[in-house]
């Protein structure tokens, strides 16, 4: 498959706070990838340079071929282009429903791309079927739970039929019913075209979504491999800060033990 | 008095996102507002709105008042709600500033109490402006009751306003819900922590510090939103959808709006 | 201080609509310019903000409680393009949704609200500020007494609404068909209230916000500071649309007394040489003798004021001829011209540098 996003070396600085120092990774087409790293590494500022919101300040950022620039980005064709094939799904919904209605949500984007009115009509009642979202078409999306808004949010960007989804922490603060459902989602993907390529700190669902998993250390990709070599790597996960060690004693014994995030059972 | 200003202050909030969702039910009713196009509506009900503006005589006003509760009658809006939320209301704050212009006015004595005289022309411009906020708020809403905001807003296009003006009315509606939850919550937060009641000086710190950190998230907030409009395509031309169409009820609606607020201005001319 | 329907006559608030529709015109333009694309979602979260700042019941100093306008912080993070948008967009929410001010009087909310509060407010911030350090005091003081005098500027502009209602609007028994009371009432009553608790309120919700981004986020404050580095999110000197917002207010304060003054004539029994013979304007002054009379007024001011209020008919209520309604047309007429011949002056004399202010 040929390779779809190509990295090498970027740099990247919010307000002169470095985020991304030196980053280089490939993604090919159809790959599932996992963006794994604690909060600061980097992974929401990757998938944004990823889908050309903010630009390399140093290095290069490629997507099929072509360097990102903000030269290129001034060119309507190949933004509104570029926009329908990658999408992104912000972590924080309501900075992604920023619409008055559901449906008027699902239907911005295909409006922003110009389509006819009854292509969009058709399509974005096709998205919200699709996400079981279509008894929700008037609501406002304050009156929206967690999941629901997060269907919604889904429906809107998979209404463009993209070609590259990039997902943000899509399961955090989410509860397990509407966490499960987007995992799942996820793993239809599983043999399609599409590329999708998935932020997360929550390890126990990296196996469900992911071929290949980046890690991702203070702003540069500090292992990379497939989940069955990342995952039980303890000192690798450790050190990133998407475990901790958690020592408690019973009576006059101290035990030591490694922690997921997810705070599951754990042995004695 | 001193309940501190931290708990009325939620209790407005709180008010603010009850009251959003009593419209709603009201516009899913079937009646005579809600089965015109919401275009109709908002030119039809701001044109009687005009025409009580226009018009110098109290007859007519009480007209267009009842005008206005047949109208409210006929499209399901419980009158109830009506007297309570909005009558009684405006009377409250509309006699305050009205009563006086009783014995202000000068003109044909009526009555006298000591050194206060209270003359026909006090007597009429009071009546005259209670009537006129009166009829006029119960237009604006039964135009809000019987419409979800978000056809209000596009139906605004038909005045011609730019699409960003539109643009912003609807993205400011969206996240007043947000912003209100977000303070109220900062408040919640902030009253949990707090034993007893504050002194008002620390009262108007809270405030200002509430304030400057809604601020510093909301423009965070306004950041972000910019960048997921970027996402979907945004490119600095706001395009709107609205699948409204006119059919023969909806203009025979108009002309009878329009017909009622000529008549009344011609009348009360 | 929201106005609503009923108060003010159609003609006032059409007016009022032109005046508003100039301010925002110009301003969504200028910020267009400047901002590009992120107008929008900027500006309607500040209005949402503000929204929720107007919300605020809060304590002030003396016992009472009071609600700010919000106008000034909106326009001191955003200049005052963007503070005359986000106040009208959070009014027309407000008329619109909550009934918070009418329909018809939209224009005249926004043009006493949004455009005079937030101009005031920025000409005295960058004035009593200028060149001072962003986390200095005398930003904290500054924004106080900017909030202070905009909310008090706004609360004048609409008791002037008012109280010119009776007089200019009533029927043929004199009931006046709108606000009924004229501005010597008017004006006392609208100002007490704003001059003490919005006033304050106003105050001190604007210095307690600048105090903290002056801790927690500098860089907010930048923008009209006035200092070099400042984005220009800001006013620049006699920039083509703000001044023409400028001439329009100058105009309106030079020809609303001069418009009463036609409205007089309309009616009145007048005729041009009954005015030139001062024995009938003396006679009209002294038979307001029931209104106090300021101590000493030059002779030149006691006649011009009398100018305005002479032609008005014998039958006309006797408030309308009161010495002070005369002063107060005087005095808006001679700021109407000062505005005027400001703006003159600056389009013909040079510039003296960037962080000059016009007006």
């Amino acid at each position: 498959m040929p390779v779809l996003f190509e990295l090498q070396d970027a740099c990247f600085e919010y307000d002169g706070i470095p985020a991304l120092r030196g980053l280089s990774l490939e993604i090919a087409q159809g790959e599932r990838v996992a963006l794994l790293g604690a909060n600061g590494s980097g992974k929401s500022t990757l998938l944004r340079i990823l889908d050309a919101l903010h630009f390399a300040s140093k290095g290069s950022v490629s997507f099929d071929g072509q360097r990102l620039t903000p030269e290129l980005f001034q060119r309507d064709d190949y933004a509104l282009a570029f926009r329908r094939r990658v999408a992104l799904v912000f972590q924080n919904p309501d900075v992604q429903l920023f619409n008055p209605t559901v449906f008027d949500e699902v239907a911005f984007g295909p409006l922003q791309l110009q389509w006819p009115k009854e292509t969009i009509l058709s399509k974005v009642a096709e998205a919200m079927e699709l996400m079981g979202v279509t008894h929700l078409r008037d609501r406002p999306p304050y009156r929206l739970s967690g999941g629901e808004k997060k269907r919604v949010a889904l429906a809107s960007v998979l209404v463009l039929d993209p070609d590259v989804l990039l997902l943000d922490e899509p399961t955090a603060t989410l509860d397990p019913r509407s966490q499960s459902q987007v995992v799942d989602l996820i793993q239809e993907w599983k043999g399609s075209s599409k590329t999708v390529i998935t932020a997360t700190h929550q390890l126990e669902i990296v196996e469900d979504i992911a071929d290949r998993v980046f890690v991702l250390e203070e702003g540069r990709v500090a292992a990379t491999g497939i989940p069955p070599e990342i995952l039980p790597n303890y000192e690798l996960l450790l050190r990133a800060n998407l475990v901790h060690a958690h020592r408690h004693s019973h009576g006059s014994v101290i035990h030591s033990h490694p922690h997921l995030h997810s705070h599951s059972k754990h042995e004695h | 008095m001193k309940r501190g200003f931290l708990e009325s202050t939620f209790v407005g909030f709180a008010r603010v996102v009850t009251r959003a969702m009593i419209s709603e039910e009201t516009a899913r009713r079937r009646g005579l507002l809600q089965a015109l196009d919401p275009r109709v509506r908002v030119v039809g009900l701001f044109s009687l709105v005009l025409a009580v503006t226009l018009s110098r005589k109290i007859s007519v006003v009480v007209a267009l008042l009842t005008v206005a509760v047949a109208i409210a009658i006929l499209s399901r809006v419980s009158l109830f709600v009506l007297v309570k939320r909005v009558w009684l209301v405006v009377l409250g704050f509309t006699a305050v500033i009205a009563v006086p212009a009783i014995f202000v006015t000068p003109g044909d004595p009526v009555a006298t109490f000591g050194f206060l005289t209270i003359t026909e022309q006090g007597l009429r411009t009071a009546a005259m402006l209670i009537l006129r906020v009166e009829t006029a708020v119960t237009f604006t809403t039964l135009l809000i009751l019987c419409t979800p905001w978000t056809h209000v807003l596009k139906a605004l296009r038909a005045f011609r306003l730019p699409k960003e003006a539109i643009a912003m009315l609807a993205m400011t509606h969206r996240y007043v819900f947000l912003l209100v939850e977000t303070a109220s919550q900062m408040l919640e937060s902030r009253r949990s922590r707090t034993v007893g009641i504050l002194k008002p000086a620390a009262q108007r710190r809270m405030a200002a510090r509430t304030a400057g950190v809604l601020l510093s998230k909301s423009i965070e907030l306004s950041n972000e939103v910019y960048l997921a409009m970027q996402s979907r395509g945004f490119r600095g031309d706001i395009q709107i959808l609205s699948d409204f169409r006119l059919d023969a009820w909806d203009y025979l609606g108009l002309t009878a709006f329009l017909l009622a607020g000529g008549l009344a201005v011609w009348m009360g001319r | 201080m929201h106005i609503p329907d009923g108060y003010l006559s159609p003609s006032t608030c059409a007016v009022l609509y032109a005046a508003a529709a100039t301010g925002w015109y110009s301003a969504l333009k200028r910020l267009k310019r400047m901002l590009l694309t992120r107008v929008v979602p900027l500006i309607s979260v500040f209005a949402a903000f503000s929204f929720v700042v107007m919300m605020f019941n809060l304590p002030l100093p003396g016992g009472t409680t009071g609600h700010a306008l919000g106008v000034t912080i909106a326009t001191i993070v955003l200049g005052p393009s963007g503070g005359i948008l986000a106040i009208s967009i959070a009014l027309v929410i407000q008329a619109l949704f909550f009934g918070d001010g009418g329909i018809s009087t939209l224009g005249a909310n926004c043009f006493n609200m949004a455009i005079i509060g937030s101009l005031v407010a920025y000409g005295s911030y960058r004035m009593i500020a200028a060149g001072s350090s962003i986390t200095s005091r005398r930003r904290v003081v500054s924004a106080a007494i900017a909030g202070y005098l905009a909310v008090n500027a706004a609360a004048l502009v609409a008791a002037i609404e008012f109280g010119i209602q009776p007089m200019l609007f009533h029927d043929a028994r004199g009931t006046p068909l709108y606000a009924p009371y004229p501005l010597s009432i008017a004006i006392p009553a609208m100002m007490i209230g704003h001059l003490t608790f919005a006033g304050l309120a106003e105050a001190v919700i604007t210095a307690g916000v600048v105090a903290y981004l002056q801790a927690a986020d500098p860089a907010l404050l930048l923008s009209t500071s006035g200092l070099a580095g400042g984005e220009s999110l800001t006013l620049r000197p006699a920039s083509g649309s703000l001044r023409r917002l400028w001439i329009a207010v100058a105009a309106l304060m030079l020809l609303t007394p001069l418009g009463i003054l036609a409205a007089g004539t309309a009616w009145g029994e007048w005729s041009p040489s009954q005015l030139a013979k001062t024995g009938v304007v003396k006679v009209q002054v002294s038979k307001s003798a029931n209104h106090p009379s300021p101590a000493a007024v030059p002779a030149g001011l006691q006649k011009l004021a009398t100018l305005w209020t002479a032609p008005f008919p014998a039958y006309a209520p006797s408030f309308v001829r009161s010495r002070a309604f005369g002063y107060l047309l005087s005095a808006m007429f001679a700021v109407g011209f000062l505005l005027a011949a400001s703006l003159f002056l600056h389009r013909f004399l040079p510039r003296r540098g960037r962080t000059e202010y016009s007006g």
